[in-house]
Parts: structure tokens; C-alpha cells; sequence
């Protein structure tokens, strides 16, 4: 589909674990729809707004509040 | 599963049961925590392998850039990554997917997937909700939803949520199981749906009762025209459907103008 090459894909911008930059652009706080912090160290987005914190597990951002942390 | 009490305001219903609207997601999300590794297998057995053709035709209305340009779809309820590898495979360098579900084995499956056909660059997994989705205004040039929206506890918030997330000029198109309405046709069909498919279900996933569910859930959801009807309420411009397969499943279009 593209004309990348396969060496390219195999070497990729990423791995397995961490989220996708373009990705990050455009995510945002599903209550609040405001935009968020990315913690690289916690791998966690955080929404000030809405004061929680949403996990990132395996590179998947978990953008459910039932399963974010509460913050200050 | 617990029984539940009869029909309140605040019900929904789970295949031909009501239930408290806060339940169907819990109930929703079980059987597909069930199936997951198995879906895209019980979609080829159940549809007797239709469902690709549906997708086909779901991907070319899609119509992804074939260019340069840059074309990107969210998938909504896409866990697996089936509609979203096939609209990278048929757009050009820059077509890229975003996969939301609410549900991690589903999205797992997919990713797993996504890695072992090198397209984990062109298409990311989010975990989300469609009815509260996590995604900025007017991000997308397409936004899809193939047989997911009938277990959506509410489809009115889902659809006002995709027009949401649409650039302007994008289009929403949504895949469903629709009504039969050719009469020798209905008859086999009802008794392939409430018989076979929960068969199938119980050999391949070891759950009838999660298909059981769908084939309920089927019948529960909205006439096209009754839908086409949510979707204008919801904002969608110039909203369509088509029929296909006799009426079992109808394919809705509107756009965000």
C-alpha cells in the first residue's frame, strides 16, 4: 500500500510500547475533550481538566475515566 | 448473567432482554472478551463469508486517497483492525486508521495483527468509548462503524459523537445487520439466525449464549429508515442507505456539511 520500503517498517518509528506521536495529536480528554499531557516516564495522558490521568498500556491509550487515576 | 426487572426509563435492551442501561456495557463487553481471538473466523462461518463482501463494499464508499494527499479514517468499534487494514491497503502513502474500541482483548487482537502485517504505522489502537469518544473536533475525513453500533448502549450519543469527530465535508458510514424483507428469504433466515448461528457460536467460541445475543440484538435495532432518522437528528446531511443481501445487511451514509 505504500512505497516504503519493508526495511523501513521493520525498523519503524516506534516499538510495541509506546503511542504513536501522530496519534497524540489529535487525542483528547473524552470528558472534557480538552487536550492532554503526555507523562513519557508514567506512560499516562493527563487531562487537568478532568484531574485524571489515563493509563497507556502496550502503546494502547486507555481513554476510559472508569480506568484512569484520579489526580490533583 | 442476573435477571434484571422489567422495562424502566432507564433501560436498554441486551439481545430481546431489558436491562438497566448501565448493565448492557458490562454484558456487552463479556461476550466479546469471549469471542475475541475467534471474530473474524466466526464472521466467515456465520456470513458464509458474505461479510467480506459487505466490507468491500464498505471500503469503497470509504474511498480512501489514492495519492499523496492525507486521508484519515477512525474505525469505531473496529477492535480487530478488519475494516482499517483494508482501507490502508487500498488508500495511497498517507491513508492512515484509528482503531477505538472499548474493548482490550478486541484491540489486542488488532494490534497483534497490525504488527505482523507491517502496517503498525499506518494504524494506531485506542481504548474508548463511542459514545464519549477521545478524539479532538473535526479530526477525521471518515468515520466508520461496521456491526457495532447495535451494541452500543446510546446510538443517538455514538452517532452525534461521530459527526463530532468528522472534518467538515467527511462522511460516516455504518455497516449493519439489517431486516429481511424478501419473504422466502426471512423464514430461512430466521431460522438460520435463532438455530445455526448460536450452533456455529458454541463450536468455535464455546459460547452460544454470546451469539445468542447477537442474533437478538439484530432484531432490536432500528429500521433504516428509523435510523436514517437518528443519523439527520444527530446532524449527518444527505444521508442514505443500501440494501444488500436480500436485506440482511444495509450499509448508511450521511455526510457532516
Amino acid at each position: 500500500m505504500t512505497d516504503t520500503p519493508p526495511a523501513e517498517h521493520a525498523a519503524g518509528t516506534q516499538d510495541a510500547r509506546t503511542v504513536d506521536p501522530k496519534l497524540l495529536e489529535i487525542l483528547v480528554c473524552p470528558l472534557t475533550k480538552t487536550r492532554l499531557e503526555y507523562d513519557a516516564e508514567k506512560q499516562e495522558l493527563i487531562s487537568r481538566a478532568a484531574k485524571l490521568a489515563y493509563p497507556i498500556r502496550d502503546g494502547i491509550p486507555i481513554m476510559l475515566p472508569e480506568e484512569a487515576r484520579h489526580i490533583d | 448473567m442476573r435477571d434484571t426487572p422489567g422495562n424502566t426509563s432507564s433501560d436498554t435492551h441486551f439481545g430481546f432482554r431489558q436491562v438497566p442501561l448501565g448493565d448492557k456495557q458490562a454484558l456487552v463487553d463479556d461476550v466479546f472478551r469471549s469471542v475475541a481471538r475467534r471474530y473474524d473466523l466466526m464472521n466467515d462461518l456465520m456470513s458464509g463469508g458474505l461479510h467480506r463482501a459487505w466490507k468491500d463494499v464498505l471500503v469503497t464508499a470509504v474511498n480512501p486517497s489514492k495519492g499523496d494527499r492525507e486521508f484519515a479514517l477512525l474505525d469505531v468499534a473496529g477492535g480487530t483492525g478488519d475494516i482499517s487494514f483494508r482501507v490502508v491497503e487500498a488508500g495511497g502513502p498517507n491513508t492512515r486508521a484509528t482503531v477505538c474500541d472499548i474493548n482490550g482483548e478486541m484491540l489486542a487482537v488488532g494490534r497483534e495483527r497490525a504488527f505482523e502485517r507491517g502496517l503498525d504505522d499506518a494504524v494506531t489502537f485506542t481504548e474508548g468509548n463511542a459514545e464519549s469518544l477521545p478524539f479532538a473536533d473535526r479530526s477525521f475525513d471518515a468515520v466508520t462503524i461496521a456491526f457495532g453500533i447495535r451494541n452500543v448502549p446510546r446510538i443517538d450519543l455514538a452517532l452525534a459523537e461521530a459527526h463530532r469527530v468528522l472534518k467538515i465535508g467527511g462522511r460516516f458510514l455504518c455497516l449493519e445487520f439489517s431486516s429481511v424483507d424478501v419473504p422466502g428469504l426471512k423464514a430461512v433466515y430466521d431460522l438460520y439466525s435463532f438455530n445455526v448461528i448460536p450452533a456455529i457460536g458454541k463450536a468455535v467460541t464455546g459460547d452460544a449464549e454470546a451469539y445468542r445475543y447477537l442474533v437478538e440484538s439484530i432484531r432490536r435495532f432500528p429500521k433504516p429508515n428509523d435510523f436514517a432518522d437518528m443519523m439527520r437528528d444527530a446532524g449527518f446531511a444527505r444521508v442514505s442507505h443500501q440494501s444488500m443481501t436480500g436485506g440482511v445487511v444495509a450499509l448508511h451514509s450521511g455526510w457532516r456539511l
